[in-house]
């Protein structure tokens, strides 16, 4: 090269050299810093609207179709094996106590879509009228989809290749209702995260419209949506709502101290109609499959009464709107959901009791288990309080100081 | 050592025809194809290269054997990723050998080859004969590099080959399942592994730029392997730490088994595109870094 023609000045050559790789890092790191604030910057003008106006718009929302990719990213501060050890509890009797993720038996959705309240998550969605949902979460090399067509809904692992299968034999409306309960346990598309909170009574919730956003491209409008009463750990709740037709794109729950909770978010979405093939799902070749027929499905869910907003037997809701908590007995059946008999209202199971004791931290009247958002006070006397509010909420409801 | 000779063998002509004083700079593109060609030939008539392919070819022979050893066993998604559908189709052998060799085999075959190809020369005194050569620094450099990228290509598809001759010997070929639920021909499949082949290859090419760089800071062969593997490993952990969750989307391996995402039915290319970026980034900082050190270090050897 032309350097060898040059006089040999090799410690000025050597500085301007090592210029070269430093401008490198310095583009790049602006380039890295730069990007992600220039997108989030640009807040469409849209014309004004009343809190009142936008709520109505989302929640009678007529969108019937469309697809996207959603991420959903939780921080509930809960450890990620305490929910790979729910989701399978929650599941078809697999032990419990693996690493939360990959590589659990079952196909149930229940234990897979618990996964989705820790950490990082992207799930592709397709979504057409109320008979036809489909949901693949993307795991890292594996898949998981859950497709809904009408009379069937179809749950398949990619990991270990079982699929389960549930069918109706009633009408399919009656179906859709029971065949939906899995898919709100965990909310997997902001639409359902949204209806979790903009169905808030008015004397509990403040609801106004907070600015403009894009999101997946879309021009929407912020609603905030606060607590008005104290003593829940919840701060704020920002829902991006379509501007065109009213379809929740985002929603981002704060914590009462402003961290991050939960970011369900579209990063791509269409509203065309999506092909009716991605409905018509399958097993796959060699896939072991689950046949169970729509009624065992809910009569098991009632028995194992775990999952996170099913209401077992005995447990009843103190308070209203954001405080609410709920309160019961401990369950004999937390550890080892094969243990049915847990009607007997018999003595605080010794183990269940020690789980507890080992998770929490010791307050006054009992033991609290702390996270984020949700605290669960377990008292002396085996009864069991939990609710997304203070420690102070719960043990005023349970009558101790 | 021939390189020197091959080198010589390649550039002269070309140089003979350009002009005297100008030669260094006119006959670029012909002078880089000849000292490309003597690198590859470098690279690939060593005896150390071959047996690295080899030892890659032989990995997803064991996977398959093991599997279809096992073939009773559901492993109740314990395991290698795939190894669920290995069974049913011969064709995710490519997918689980790669899974496997990803993390270790592929980069330790890459970092000897990337970590010794500058500090190799120089260790056994080849290097300056390269250099007396009109041929220019950052030009060798380049097909230093260039060679690296065509290593990559070559470990990548011995395993695919060899793991697609497993699979098809010792287990059913046909429909293929993909990771979204769909079934894709046989045909279409095969297109998606030579895909994904590419795609693994590429999210090699950062660690050829930090090998080729840490190759240019010392004269020792074995040191620059040595340390390029070492760091292989150490960033690997570091990936695995949950503490250290803000860097992390930084480290080059940390997307490296994103070629997953090619599998499902609508391709999900998010992360593979962010991976393929990545390592362009890593490219542009340790290729420059390299090209830095390289081109203004003094050749004692």
């Amino acid at each position: 090269m032309v350097e060898q023609d040059l006089p040999y000045r090799p410690r000025r050559r050597t500085a301007l050299r090592v210029l070269v790789p430093v401008g490198v890092i310095a583009v790049a790191a602006t380039g890295i810093g730069l990007v992600p604030a220039l997108a989030s910057d640009s807040a469409p003008s849209l014309p004004s609207v009343t809190a009142e106006q936008l709520v109505a718009k989302a929640l009678g929302s007529d969108t019937q179709a469309l697809s996207g990719t959603v991420q959903v990213s939780a921080d509930l501060g809960v450890p990620a094996q305490l929910l790979g050890a729910a989701g399978g509890a929650f599941g078809s009797g697999a032990h419990g106590g693996g690493a939360g993720g990959s590589g659990r038996g079952s196909a149930d959705p229940t234990a897979k879509l618990t996964q989705l309240l820790g950490g990082e998550h992207t799930l592709q969605v397709a979504i057409d009228g109320p008979d036809r949902q489909r949901i693949g979460l993307i795991g890292g090399l594996s898949g998981y989809e859950l497709v809904h067509n009408g009379q069937q809904v179809w749950a398949w692992d990619s990991s270990t290749n079982q699929a389960l299968h549930l069918t109706a034999p009633q009408g399919a409306a009656q179906h859709g209702e029971r065949a939906k309960a899995p898919l709100t346990g965990a909310p997997t598309t902001p639409q359902a995260a949204a209806k979790l909170f903009l169905g808030q009574s008015a004397a509990t919730t403040s609801v106004t419209v907070d600015g403009t956003a894009t999101v997946a491209g879309q021009k929407a409008y912020q609603l905030s949506v606060k607590p008005k009463q104290s003593g829940s750990t919840i701060g704020e709740v920002r829902v991006s709502v379509d501007a065109d037709n009213g379809v929740p794109l985002a929603v981002l729950v704060k914590s009462a101290d402003g961290g991050k909770v939960l970011d369900v978010h579209f990063s791509s979405v269409s509203f065309a109609k999506p092909d009716a093939k991605t409905f018509d799902f399958k097993a796959p070749k060699g896939a072991k499959v689950t046949e169970r027929r729509a009624d065992d499905a809910a009569a098991q869910k009632q028995h194992e009464g775990a999952a996170p907003h099913a209401k077992p037997d005995g447990f009843n809701v103190v308070g209203e709107g954001w405080t609410a908590v709920l309160s019961g007995k401990l369950p004999g059946g937390q550890v080892s959901p094969a243990a049915e008999g847990k009607h007997g209202r018999s003595p605080v199971p010794q183990d269940a009791a020690g789980f507890a004791k080992a998770l929490g931290k010791p307050v006054n009247g009992g033991s609290l288990i702390s996270t984020k958002v949700l605290n669960v006070l377990i008292t002396d006397d085996g009864r069991v309080f939990a609710g997304a509010v203070t420690p102070q909420v719960l043990q005023t409801a349970a009558g101790v100081k | 050592m021939s390189q020197a000779e091959a080198l010589e063998a390649g550039t002269t002509p070309t140089a003979r025809t350009a002009g005297a004083a100008a030669a260094p700079r006119a006959q670029t593109a012909a002078g880089f194809a000849a000292l490309f060609r003597s690198e590859l030939v470098l690279t690939f008539r060593r005896t150390r290269t071959i047996a690295l392919l080899g030892i890659l070819a032989v990995l997803p022979v064991l996977i398959g054997v093991v599997v279809k050893i096992q073939t009773d066993g559901a492993s109740g998604g314990q395991g290698p990723a795939f190894i669920a559908q290995v069974t049913q189709n011969g064709l995710f052998l490519v997918f689980t050998s790669l899974a496997v060799a990803l993390p270790v085999f592929l980069p330790m075959t890459v970092g000897v080859v990337a970590g010794d190809s500058i500090a190799g020369e120089a260790a056994t005194g080849t290097l300056r004969y390269l250099l007396v050569a009109p041929a220019g620094r950052t030009r060798l450099l380049a097909a230093k590099f260039t060679a690296g990228l065509v290593f990559c290509l070559a470990a990548t598809l011995s395993v695919v080959a060899a793991a697609v001759a497993t699979g098809a010997a010792l287990f059913p070929l046909g429909e293929v399942t993909l990771l979204s639920g769909d079934t894709i021909g046989l045909g279409a499949a095969l297109l998606r592994a030579v895909l994904v082949a590419g795609v693994v290859a590429a999210s090699l090419a950062g660690l050829v730029a930090i090998g080729l760089f840490i190759s240019t800071l010392t004269g020792s062969g074995i040191a620059a392997m040595a340390t390029t593997v070492v760091l292989v490993i150490t960033v690997q952990i570091l990936d695995s730490f949950p503490q250290l969750h803000a860097i992390q989307p930084f480290l080059f391996t940390h997307r490296w088994l994103s070629f997953g995402d090619l599998l499902r039915m609508p391709m999900h290319w998010d992360n593979v595109l962010q991976n393929l970026g990545l390592q362009s980034l890593y490219v542009a900082v340790f290729g420059s870094a390299a090209w830095a050190r390289f081109s203004s270090r003094d050749i004692t050897a």
